[in-house]
């Protein structure tokens, strides 16, 4: 029903290419055939239902995408996970209280299991009642436990339906965030391709570039820097490129001039997207310019205390398990320090004690406390050092409790990080101090 | 004191072998000049990279007494980039002290 919009530009262009994945190519009707399937696969041998809440665990595969608007279609509560990272995947799946969980496999066969759970709060009402689809998106929590962002599923693909070109597009961000399910929408309802990825490395990116003449490249500045380090785009033709759009975390100013000095016919788009609001388009300035102008389409911005503050009609109903970011008066926080300038915005990040890691949010307490699980550890402190690469590093700073090889207390936290910790929060540099910067507060300094 | 590549080199494969002891074998990055870094088939993810530059960093500065920061615009202009091999790597921290005025 909620998607009748899409089907319809699917009917319109049986034959057209819609997904290349594995190196195969699958046509818009042979998408539509799969949703078909799967629709019933799901309703007459599952059981699901309307206001169902089910994980779906995949990738951009042709039957991962058709899974995910059959349960859209289904009016369903659709929790997206990635089939590669296994970290969190049950407090995740907990967390939504996931009814079914739906796994894609890498054979594309679809297993669907029935969890003990029946999905009792009181939030997915609001969904039912006005029978709409929703979704369940997560990002890092505070103190660990990652939060559940609920959307209603509606308001996110009301955007979709004002024509844009159609762009053959990488599908580089991932299933389980939203930068990844906005540039799949985007591309497949306006009658673009989907290229998927089983790799992300620049030389594998830019060769699928060459290979299937991918026209649009949304990614992130972490992936940028990668693509000049590695000299990747000099082993390539990417002359099909026209856009390149960039966005999850701060753009070094140093990277994006070097982009438009190798790509001076390519066009570099800022996006700025946040779990809660979605994906907002903006207007550089120029092509080397960090300036942009935020809004339209459904937002708008006001900036308190250098501060933006964003309201959009595509915004969350409320998180699962933590409480309101926004305003009284429905305003989003960003937790973005911004500069302005007449009607343009600079972003300069989070002024928050969050690291952000090539796009993926670090919460230092949450490091500290595994660090301090260590004997030998009297005081950790936590923090991001800027990096040109990743944006951030972790850094700790450490205190010992007595006297200890400093070597292997370093190899030490390293390892047991390493066991307890997603890759990007383990700690770059460890340094050893006598005591931790203490504020008049009695608090530790984040500077 | 100016400082020799083949010191330099050593402080290399020092932070390989470091970043090595916590990946799998199929991982590990071989202790040769010509060992890609950050390149065609190179076996370092960003993370991988980003945590090999801070071993290096922290070793010259340690052992050699070289303060250099190997991801400063400088570095990252460079129209060849220093983190395609271990020789790349090598010369740009070589060239890099020969250009710095001596304390």
């Amino acid at each position: 029903m909620h998607l009748e919009f899409l089907l319809e530009e699917f009917r319109k262009i049986p034959d057209k290419d819609a997904i290349v994945w594995n190196n195969r190519v699958y046509s818009y009707d042979s998408i539509r055939g799969h949703f078909e399937n799967l629709k019933k696969l799901f309703v007459l041998d599952y059981g699901i239902k309307q206001g169902n809440v089910a994980a779906l665990k995949g990738d951009f595969s042709p039957a991962c995408i058709a899974a995910l608007l059959a349960l859209t279609e289904m009016n369903c509560i659709i929790v997206p996970l990635n089939f590669k990272s296994q970290e969190d995947l049950k407090s995740k799946i907990e967390i939504s209280e996931a009814e079914f969980v739906i796994e894609i496999n890498a054979e594309e066969k679809t297993v669907v299991q029935r969890t003990n759970t029946k999905a009792a709060n009181n939030k997915f009402e609001i969904l039912k009642s006005k029978n709409h689809p929703g979704l369940i998106l997560f990002s890092s929590g505070t103190t660990g436990i990652p939060k559940a962002a609920l959307h209603d599923f509606t308001l996110l693909l009301e955007k979709f339906k004002t024509k844009r070109k159609a762009f053959r597009t990488i599908n580089f961000l991932m299933f389980d965030h939203w930068g990844g399910l906005n540039t799949m929408f985007g591309t497949l309802s306006n009658g673009g391709t989907i290229i998927s990825l089983n790799d992300r490395t620049p030389d594998n990116v830019c060769g699928m570039i060459e290979k299937y003449k991918a026209q649009l490249l949304p990614v992130s500045p972490t992936f940028l820097n990668l693509l000049l380090i590695s000299e990747a785009y000099k082993r390539y033709d990417l002359n099909s490129l026209e856009v390149i759009s960039y966005g999850t975390e701060p753009m070094p100013e140093s990277t994006l001039k070097k982009l438009a000095s190798i790509f001076p016919s390519v066009k570099l788009q800022q996006t700025y997207g946040l779990i809660e609001i979605g994906v907002m388009s903006t207007k550089s300035k120029s092509n080397n310019s960090l300036w942009v102008k935020l809004g339209g389409d459904g937002f708008e911005t006001r900036v308190r205390n250098n501060m933006l503050e964003i309201k959009s009609r595509s915004s969350i109903i409320c998180y699962l398990n933590y409480p309101s970011q926004f305003t009284n008066d429905g305003w989003f926080m960003t937790g973005d320090e911004v500069e302005t300038d007449g009607e343009y915005f600079r972003i300069l990040g989070r002024k928050t004690d969050l690291i952000n890691v090539g796009g993926e949010k670090v919460y230092p307490a949450e490091v500290e406390s595994v660090i301090k699980e260590l004997e030998g550890v009297a005081e950790a402190r936590v923090y991001g050092e800027s990096n040109p690469i990743t944006g951030s590093i972790v850094c700790v700073d450490i205190c010992v409790s007595e006297e200890v090889d400093k070597h292997e207390l370093k190899n030490k936290i390293k390892k047991h990080c390493i066991n307890k910790l997603q890759r990007y929060k383990v700690p770059a540099k460890i340094k050893f101090t006598e005591s931790i910067g203490m504020t008049n507060r009695f608090k530790k300094k984040t500077n | 004191m100016k400082i020799s590549a083949d010191q330099i080199r050593e402080i290399i494969y020092e932070s390989i072998n470091e970043i090595n002891s916590f990946f799998n074998k199929d991982k590990q990055l071989g202790i040769k000049e010509e060992t890609v870094l950050y390149g065609q088939d190179s076996r370092l993810d960003s993370l991988g990279l980003v945590n090999l530059i801070v071993e290096v960093e922290q070793r010259l500065t340690d052992k050699l007494n070289l303060n250099i920061d190997l991801t400063d615009e400088k570095a990252l202009s460079q129209n060849q980039s220093p983190f395609l091999t271990v020789k790349s790597l090598c010369d740009y921290i070589y060239n890099h002290q020969n250009q710095q005025t001596p304390e």
